[in-house]
């Protein structure tokens, strides 16, 4: 589903963040992508999902058999392609309810669907909302605006479920959690394991691992994967720190 | 009967003095004050751009290219653009003068006269000479106004009414001339209404439009107005609003289009404890110009005002908010706030906002913030990283902007009005940089 190639990027103003990152996402797998502060996790989600201020200097990433960083951000999203934002941005004036329904039908026209009425779109909400158990009023009010931490992060993994990516990223989803919260969080993620679905999750801690099991942990330090293993690495981590990682390297 | 003047014209006034014929079947005090305008105009001229109310608005075109009024299209069909409420009382005025067949003022509730300046010149000629006095600023256009009012609205309401419909009134210009209307708005104490005017057009036509609003002690005013005029056409309109003790204006203005619009308020707060709210929303493309100029002027204590203005310019187009308060001395508690946010799509396009705040008082609360910016980047990579194309994604991002004052208004059916009219001009709006 996903192959990163010796991926390079860096910042605008020139600083090299990603220094030649490889990766091999299966569907149907759960991948973590663990690491320190500084260490190009939040690079790594942002040229994915195709954010600007960066440059690829090496390196590719193919998705589904096509070239990822040719397509657009928009595009990308139509394809399946789907970012958990780690600070979820407000947008005063525009209502979720409508946000939402845009970005669905967005979906439905690029496959050759046709687009959801309101009713439709309503049902679909609904159930969904239940198993985030997001208040239907949250729904009614500017996109993220006025949300508490928790609230943001909730409605990242509700746009998720609505939109059933084929690929998804989770950047950092588990910080800020109050611990109900991170349940919450978990069962929408594990709702959405599925055999044609990969899930990348990125994260420093290793407590949203506890509720949601990965089948590959990968260690991501100084812009480079420097360990990968199974769902033990995470533990370990956990113990030793990531001081004692990839030394070796 | 053309006429003649004896002192020095203005060039640019003199097509106009030419143009002018004095009706014959009015009063003599209607001829003094259309003679009286005329004069008055042909000794101002066009204002000029040095002067500071005007400079951001290019008039050339009405200068070298002058429009007259015209006389409406025989029988003009129904706008099709109201709010399209059940209970509601709607007047049609088309290139200035009222069409009865597509009006509807009949069964108007005890206390409230709605008509055209016409008639009220049979029906209740108190109430035309009080428009047709009123709005006297000394300006060109009003001086214009004055000689070539052609019709118009009144509606004047007795103490202690309440309306819940909205009172509606279209302009249409069809004929492709100049229309000058004069409008009153008149409210007693205690009494409450919504006015809801809507303004449209096709072809190249002028519109200079002159009102006066009197709100009475403890009565409330809201009255919202959507411009939408032709790509070529000149909109002008100028309101002066007083406001008795406690009472309360509430007025926004959506500028949805207009080659050249200039949308001015000066509201005097004479009462005490009066509160006035006026928002305003506009969007300007292609080589459009809009401009919304306000004056408040706080002359007792306890006023409070609050204006939002939200703008946004595309193509080449220019956009101007000039806002003036003035706390007068002895306005003690006056509160008040001015907020104007502006969006630039494109390299091209300009918006000026300029704030004025004079405070004689010394127990007064003001605060003004005026920003200009473009589109935000990380609102708008959310957006595309939901899958919403690049084009969509900016046109939600500023009918939200736009929206934000629009949300404000209480009245349901009148702020899916606007909000609809937004979400249609926004649809249709082709040049996003």
């Amino acid at each position: 589903m996903l192959e990163i190639k010796n991926l390079h990027a860096r910042l605008n103003d020139g600083r090299e963040i990603l220094k030649g990152i490889d990766l091999h996402v299966e569907a149907g797998e759960v991948h973590a992508i663990m690491g320190p502060n500084g260490s190009g996790k939040s690079t790594l989600a942002s040229v994915l999902a195709g954010r600007g201020g960066y440059e690829i200097t090496q390196g590719s990433v193919t998705y589904e058999g096509r070239d990822l960083l040719a397509m657009e951000a928009d595009e990308r999203a139509r394809e399946g392609v789907f970012l958990a934002f780690q600070y979820p941005v407000e947008i005063p004036g525009v209502n979720n309810m409508y946000f939402l329904r845009a970005a669905l039908n967005a979906a439905r026209r690029h496959r050759g669907e046709p687009e959801l009425d309101a009713g439709q779109f309503l049902r679909a909400v609904r159930a969904k909302l239940k198993l985030l158990e997001i208040s239907e009023d949250l729904m009614q009010r500017a996109v993220n605006v006025g949300f508490s931490g928790g609230e943001k992060k909730r409605n990242e993994i509700f746009q998720m479920a609505m939109l059933e990516p084929r690929l998804a990223i989770l950047d950092e989803t588990d910080s800020g959690l109050d611990i109900d919260a991170l349940r919450l969080v978990a069962r929408g993620v594990n709702g959405l394991r599925a055999p044609d679905r990969a899930i990348v999750m990125i994260t420093h801690y290793q407590r949203l691992l506890d509720y949601v099991e990965p089948d590959r942990v990968h260690v991501l330090q100084g812009g480079r994967i420097v360990e990968s293993g199974d769902k033990s690495l995470a533990a370990e981590l956990e113990r030793r720190g990531y001081g004692a990682v990839g030394d070796a390297a | 009967m053309s006429a003649v003047v004896n002192f020095p014209v203005k060039p640019e006034a003199r097509p106009y003095i030419e143009a002018f014929t004095a009706p014959s079947d009015e009063p003599d005090w209607l001829a003094r004050s259309r003679r009286h305008g005329l004069d008055r105009f042909a000794k101002l001229g066009f204002p000029s751009r040095r002067s500071e109310d005007w400079r951001y608005l290019d008039l050339r075109a009405l200068e070298e290219h002058p429009l007259f009024p015209v006389e409406p299209p025989e029988k003009p069909e129904q706008p099709g653009v109201t709010i399209v409420d059940i209970n509601d009382f709607i007047l049609v005025l088309v290139d200035g003068r009222w069409v009865p067949h597509l009006s509807w003022l009949r069964d108007l509730p005890e206390g409230v006269w709605f008509g055209s300046l016409r008639t009220a010149m049979t029906e209740r000629p108190d109430l035309a000479r009080a428009a047709l006095a009123g709005a006297d600023d000394g300006s060109s256009f009003d001086a214009l106004n004055a000689a070539f009012a052609s019709d118009g609205f009144i509606l004047d309401i007795a103490p202690d009414v309440e309306l819940f419909a909205p009172i509606e009134i279209v302009h249409l210009s069809l004929a492709g001339g100049a229309a000058h209307t004069r409008n009153l708005i008149s409210i007693g104490a205690r009494s409450r209404v919504i006015v809801a005017e809507n303004f449209f057009g096709t072809g190249r036509y002028w519109r200079n439009d002159v009102a006066a609003w009197r709100i009475g002690e403890g009565a409330a005013l809201t009255r919202v107005a959507v411009i939408e005029e032709d790509a070529e056409a000149t909109h002008l309109d100028r309101v002066s609003a007083t406001l008795g003790d406690a009472s309360r204006l509430d007025g926004f203005v959506l500028m949805l289009g207009g080659g050249t619009v200039r949308h001015e308020a000066s509201v005097t707060l004479a009462g005490a404890d009066a509160q006035c709210r006026i928002n305003g929303a506009f969007i300007v493309a292609g080589g459009e110009e809009a401009n919304i100029v306000t004056a408040i002027d706080h002359a007792t204590t306890g006023g409070t005002t609050s204006e939002l203005i939200k703008g946004v310019a595309a193509g080449r187009a220019h956009g101007a908010f000039q806002g003036k308060i003035i706390v007068r001395e002895g306005a003690q508690r006056t509160d008040a706030r001015q907020t104007s946010r502006n969006l630039i799509l494109g390299r091209r396009a300009v918006i000026d906002t300029k704030p004025e705040l004079e405070i004689l008082a010394d127990d007064v609360k003001c605060a003004h913030g005026a920003s200009v910016g473009e589109l935000d980047e990380a609102a708008l990579f959310y957006l595309r990283a939901r899958g919403i194309p690049l084009e969509e994604a900016r046109r939600i991002l500023v009918e939200g902007f736009l929206a934000e004052p629009i949300e404000n208004i209480a009245h349901v059916a009148v702020r899916q009005h606007l909000l609809r009219r937004l979400s249609l001009k926004l649809g249709r709006l082709e040049d996003w940089s």
